[in-house]
């Protein structure tokens, strides 16, 4: 579980995130929804501790990440696994290798044992054995995402963080990826928390939803709810593409 | 004003470097890497470049002591000692400084834009230290290597087009650079390349950690680097030399 309490961040003056709370459940997809530019990259950056915040607090199950210690944070990062948009993978390292390295990084195990562990988190994100070795100019951006997922539950993560995992993928790629997100956080009982402005991913896992604009929560709930809310904001996001108009008349 | 931002800001990320690494193992291995894609790949551009220069300067000097009154000695000793005070430190140190350094930037930029200093710093690993460290270290270890390259094959430079050229004898080149030979020049210009080493390595890199953007700031962020790395490589040669040269 993770709960934001009256988070502020502005960036020279100008105010991008006012008072948001909000709380993140474990073993469920937790999505934040909203356009280009209503600040979700800077939500998930200021909850992670990229980005200073001014104001509120942070919670990772009882640790208060504001007050908790340099040190104590560099522990809770190893608990914490990130996908970030465009992937990030290490250019330099192959696919195997980018799983490898935090546990080269944080573990002792043996090269056997990495081996092992290599395999289960590339195995779960259906990746071959073929794909090992190429290098991430190698592979497509669907693949570049899945190895990306794989390296961010290399260390078991309790807390997973995904900033728009399907921006840029087909449709059929995306919702794999949706797919593949939400079965990880089932199987180990992970808190995920998934940035994202496209309405496919919010139908198909939103199991919690929070929408902002302009850096304030506008609206909470479930993908059950939200077609048939009244909220006019929240509106006027979902309802820009005519298909989900044409689902809410149906229902 | 901009000025002292930017270089509160270099001393900053100058700490982060040389703060505690998170396994020292994983550390040597990149810069042996480092070393390697650095150092060893720049050797040769070094050895062209030098035996051009060094064959270039012995004509210029043939021909500017051309007159009788001149010994014949002085060739020799005006190329060594070219070599060794300015060319093979400085001058290379600003060669150096277009291809280390604006490799240093692009590589870094790129990992800045990409998001991949941000999934170093997610995973609890000090992205400053790990990604510059190995790079300075790497640098300020192979610079002296290149000095010593630079001389030596300026030197056979000289020694091929002198006498291939017709200006001056193998004999008459040969004792000129062994003529009035200080050894502290060369101590002069191995200090002198440690700290060209360091101004290589850790000025472009403070300008790739701090790229904003996507590509295009990128390459901008190059083009600055080494043009104010060269600024700060001739600010610390007339420093040093003032120093230690006097
Ligand atoms: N480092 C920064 N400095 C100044 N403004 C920023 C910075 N990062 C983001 N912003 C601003 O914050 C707002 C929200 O951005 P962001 O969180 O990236 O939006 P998105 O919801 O598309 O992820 C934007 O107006 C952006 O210009
Ligand atoms: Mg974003």
């Amino acid at each position: 579980m993770i709960e934001i309490k009256n988070l502020y961040k502005s960036f020279e003056g100008q105010t991008v995130l006012k008072d948001i709370s909000f709380r993140f459940q474990q073993g469920i997809t937790n999505l934040i929804i909203g356009r280009s530019g209503s600040g979700k990259t800077v939500l998930v950056k200021s909850i992670l501790g990229l980005l200073e915040i001014d104001e509120g607090e942070i919670w990772y199950d009882e640790k208060n990440f504001v007050k908790i210690s340099q040190k104590e944070r560099k522990a809770l990062r190893r608990e914490i696994g990130m996908v970030f948009q465009g992937g990030a993978l290490f250019d330099s390292l192959s696919v195997e290798a980018n799983v490898g390295f935090p546990l080269e990084m944080f573990t002792n195990l043996t090269a056997r044992e990495k081996e092992k562990r290599i395999d289960f988190c590339l195995d779960h994100v259906n990746i071959e054995k073929t794909a090992y070795k190429l290098f991430p100019s190698e592979i497509s951006g669907g693949m570049k995402k899945r190895v990306a997922i794989a390296r961010a539950i290399a260390l078991n993560p309790k807390y997973l963080f995904c900033d728009e995992p399907n921006s840029g993928l087909d449709p059929e790629t995306a919702t794999i990826i949706d797919r593949l997100i939400q079965d990880l956080t089932k199987e180990f009982q992970m808190t995920t928390i998934i940035n994202t402005h496209d309405m496919n991913s919010v139908l198909e896992i939103g199991e919690s939803v929070m929408f902002i604009s302009k850096g304030e929560v506008w609206w909470e709930g479930t993908n059950k709810e939200i077609l048939k809310t009244n909220n006019e904001k929240l509106n006027d996001f979902i309802f820009a593409n005519k298909i989900y108009d044409q689902m809410r008349k149906d229902l | 004003m901009n000025l002292f931002f930017h270089i509160g800001r270099y001393f900053l990320l100058l700490k982060r470097v040389f703060g505690r690494p998170e396994k020292s193992r994983i550390y040597l291995k990149q810069l042996f890497k480092e070393v390697d894609n650095l150092g060893v790949n720049s050797v040769w551009i070094v050895v062209i470049i030098s035996i051009f220069i060094g064959g270039i300067m012995t004509i210029q000097f043939a021909y500017s002591m051309s007159n009788p009154i001149y010994p014949k000695t002085l060739v020799g000793l005006g190329t060594r000692d070219t070599l060794i005070l300015e060319f093979s430190s400085t001058m290379l140190a600003l060669i150096m400084a277009g291809k280390i350094g604006s490799n240093i930037t692009s590589e870094i930029g790129t990992m800045r834009v990409t998001e991949q200093i941000d999934s170093l710093e997610i995973m609890g690993i000090n992205s400053a230290g790990f990604l510059i460290l190995p790079k300075i270290v790497a640098v300020v270890f192979i610079f002296p290597f290149l000095f010593i390259i630079s001389v030596f094959f300026g030197l056979i430079g000289g020694l091929v087009t002198g006498p291939v050229v017709g200006v001056i004898s193998v004999t008459d080149y040969l004792k000129g650079i062994q003529f009035l030979f200080y050894p502290y020049y060369v101590t002069f210009s191995i200090i002198k390349s440690l700290f060209f080493g360091f101004i290589v390595a850790s000025i472009p890199a403070y300008f790739g950690y701090h790229v904003q953007g996507g590509a295009l700031e990128v390459g901008k962020a190059s083009t600055n680097a080494v043009v104010n790395t060269n600024i700060f490589i001739l600010l610390f040669d007339l420093i040093l030399t003032r120093l230690l040269l006097t």
